[in-house]
C-alpha cells in the first residue's frame, strides 16, 4: 500500500484499496471489524452448541451450520487483504477477483450447509430415528436438556442477526457481494433459530419428527440462498454483465458510462462492456466518432478521465475508437434495451 | 427469508401449549407412551450379562448392581419388572422392535447401538482395560423422553447429584 499514496486517486488502475474513496475505506474498516466480531461470536457459539446439542438432529444441524458460517467471514477477510496488492506483470488485471472467489466460497459454504442439513434430516425422517433428549443437572437442579438448547439458540442467534443487519448496510456502500451473502445468511439465522426451537419443543411434546421436520424446512431456505449466491458468483467470475451488490438487477453504471461517452460532442455512438471484478468494475468503451470528428489522443484521454470520475467503482477504463460498433463485442446495456425496446 | 407473522403466532401458541403440558407434568412426553404404560404396570428390562453390573444365573435368575438399581427405580413408579436376559445385539434388535423399554449391562456412554439404544447421563464411572475412564449409563428406548428423564432423575438423586 505504501508508495501508492497520491497516485491512487488519480490513476484509474491500482490496488482495490486505491480505488476506494474515504467513505469506502472507512466502510471496509468497519466491515473488517464486524467480520472479526462475527468469527469470535461464531466460535463461542460453536463451542456452546456442541455442549448442549446431544442427540437432537436440529441442534446438530445448527452446529454444522455454525461451523460452516465461519467460512464467509474468513473468505471476506482473506479477500480484503488480497485486494490491497497492486497489479503487476503477472497479475495485469489486479487482485480484485479475490472478492469473486470469496463470494464463490461463501456460496459453496451455503450449499454444503443446506445439503448436509437436508440429507441428514430427511434420513432421520425416513429411518424413524426418535431423538432422545434427556436431563441435565445444572448447579444441583435437574433441567430438561431441551430447555438448555432453546436458551442457547436464543442467545447465540442474537449476534448473527444484529451483525447481519449492520453488514447488509455496509455491503451496498462497498458493492461487496461476499459481505452481502454473509449478512443475508446472518439475518436468516433467526429463522433457523425459531425453527430449531420449535423442533426441540415439538420433541418435548412427544412429536419425534418435529425436530427433523424443522431442520428440513431450514435446509430448503439455506439451499435456495446457496443456489442464488452460486449463480451470482459464477456469473461474476465468468464475466457476466455487472450487476448490483445483491445481484437483483443489471448495474446502472453500465448505462451511465455509455451516456457519459455519448455526451462528448465528438462521439456519435458508444457501447460499453462492463464486468464486475469484485468491488470495482473494468470497462471497455467502444466509441464511434461522428462524421468528420477526429478521435484525437487528447479527446480519448479526457473521455477516459471523465468516465473514471463517474463513480469510485469504475476502476479500469479502456476507450476504443472504432469506425462502427462491432456487433460481436458490443451490446447495449440491458437497462437501455429494456427502455428503448429496440430490436 | 423472514419468518411471517403467522409463524410467530404459531410460536406463541406452541409456547402456551408447552406451559400447559409442563403444568401437567407430561413434559417431555413419550411418543410411544412408555412411562405411562409401565407406571403401575410392567417395565420390560433387557439384561446383558456383564458382572458386577449384571449377572445371569443358569436358571435365568438375574442379579447385580444394575438389577438392584432398576428394581429400585421400578418401585418409584409402582411397576413390576420383566427381566429379559440376552446378548447385547439381541437386546438392541428387540429394542428396535419395541419389545423392551430399558437395557442394562454396564453399558458405556459410547454404546455403539445409538439408533436402537439411547444412553442416559452417566451415573457412575469405572476404569476400562486401557486405563481410561469409562462412563456407565443405562440404555433407554430412543425418543421416550419422559421415561428417560424420569430414570435420569432417579439416577441423579440416588447418586447424590440432586
Amino acid at each position: 500500500m505504501n508508495g501508492s499514496e497520491g497516485e491512487g486517486g488519480e490513476e484509474a488502475t491500482g490496488s482495490g484499496h486505491d480505488a476506494f474513496g474515504e467513505e469506502q475505506r472507512e466502510t471496509l474498516r468497519r466491515a473488517t471489524r464486524l467480520e472479526w466480531i462475527t468469527i469470535a461470536w461464531m466460535s463461542v457459539t460453536v463451542a456452546l452448541v456442541a455442549l448442549v446439542a446431544g442427540q437432537s438432529q436440529a441442534m446438530r444441524a445448527a452446529w454444522a451450520e455454525d461451523v460452516l458460517s465461519l467460512l464467509p467471514p474468513i473468505a471476506f477477510l482473506v479477500a480484503a487483504r488480497r485486494i490491497r496488492k497492486r497489479p503487476d506483470r503477472r497479475h495485469p488485471y489486479g487482485f480484485h477477483r479475490s472478492i469473486g472467489v470469496a463470494h464463490l466460497v461463501a456460496a459453496i459454504a451455503l450449499l454444503a450447509m443446506g445439503g448436509y442439513l437436508a440429507i441428514d434430516s430427511a434420513m432421520t425422517l425416513v429411518t424413524v430415528e426418535r431423538p432422545p433428549i434427556g436431563l441435565t443437572v445444572l448447579f444441583g437442579h435437574a433441567i430438561w436438556s431441551g430447555w438448555l438448547m432453546v436458551a442457547v439458540m436464543v442467545v447465540t442467534s442474537i449476534g448473527p442477526v444484529v451483525l447481519g443487519r449492520k453488514k447488509l448496510a455496509l455491503s451496498e456502500t462497498l458493492h461487496d457481494k461476499v459481505l452481502f451473502a454473509d449478512a443475508d445468511m446472518g439475518k436468516a439465522d433467526w429463522s433457523t433459530a425459531v425453527a430449531t426451537i420449535a423442533g426441540v419443543i415439538g420433541v418435548g411434546l412427544g412429536l419425534w419428527w418435529a425436530d427433523a421436520a424443522a431442520a428440513l424446512l431450514v435446509s430448503v431456505s439455506i439451499l435456495r440462498d446457496g443456489v442464488k449466491n452460486l449463480r451470482g458468483s459464477i456469473g461474476g467470475l465468468t464475466d457476466g454483465e455487472a450487476r448490483t451488490y445483491d445481484d437483483s438487477a443489471p448495474h446502472p453504471l453500465t448505462r451511465r458510462i455509455e451516456e457519459r461517452a455519448e455526451a462528448e460532442p465528438w462521439v456519435g455512438e458508444a457501447s460499453a462492456r462492463v464486468r464486475d471484478e469484485g468491488h470495482v468494475f473494468h470497462a471497455e468503451v467502444f466509441v464511434v466518432p461522428v462524421a468528420g470528428a477526429e478521435p484525437t489522443l487528447e479527446r480519448i484521454a479526457a473521455l477516459r478521465d471523465r468516465v473514471d470520475e463517474l463513480d469510485w467503482k469504475v476502476h479500469d477504463v479502456v476507450i476504443a475508437p472504432v469506425p462502427e460498433l462491432p456487433p460481436t463485442q458490443t451490446f447495449r446495456s440491458t437497462l437501455r434495451t429494456g427502455a428503448d425496446d429496440s430490436p | 427469508m423472514t419468518v411471517p407473522r403467522r409463524m410467530r403466532r404459531l410460536l406463541v401458541v406452541a409456547a402456551a401449549t408447552i406451559l400447559l403440558a409442563g403444568c401437567q407434568g407430561g413434559f417431555p412426553a413419550d411418543p410411544q407412551g412408555t412411562l405411562d404404560r409401565a407406571r403401575e404396570g410392567v417395565l420390560r428390562v433387557g439384561v446383558s450379562e456383564n458382572p458386577p453390573w449384571t449377572d445371569v444365573a443358569d436358571d435365568g435368575e438375574v442379579s447385580g448392581s444394575e438389577v438392584d438399581l432398576l428394581t429400585d427405580y421400578a418401585e418409584t413408579i409402582d411397576a413390576e419388572v420383566e427381566w429379559v436376559p440376552a446378548g447385547e445385539n439381541t437386546l438392541a434388535a428387540m429394542m428396535r422392535e419395541g419389545q423392551l423399554d430399558v437395557v442394562v449391562g454396564g453399558l458405556a456412554s459410547d454404546v455403539p447401538w445409538t439408533s436402537e439404544i439411547a444412553a442416559t447421563r452417566p451415573y457412575t464411572t469405572t476404569t476400562g482395560p486401557d486405563g481410561a475412564e469409562v462412563k456407565i449409563v443405562v440404555g433407554v428406548r430412543p425418543g421416550e423422553n419422559a421415561l428417560m428423564t424420569d430414570i435420569e432423575r432417579f439416577l441423579a438423586e440416588r447418586g447424590g447429584e440432586l
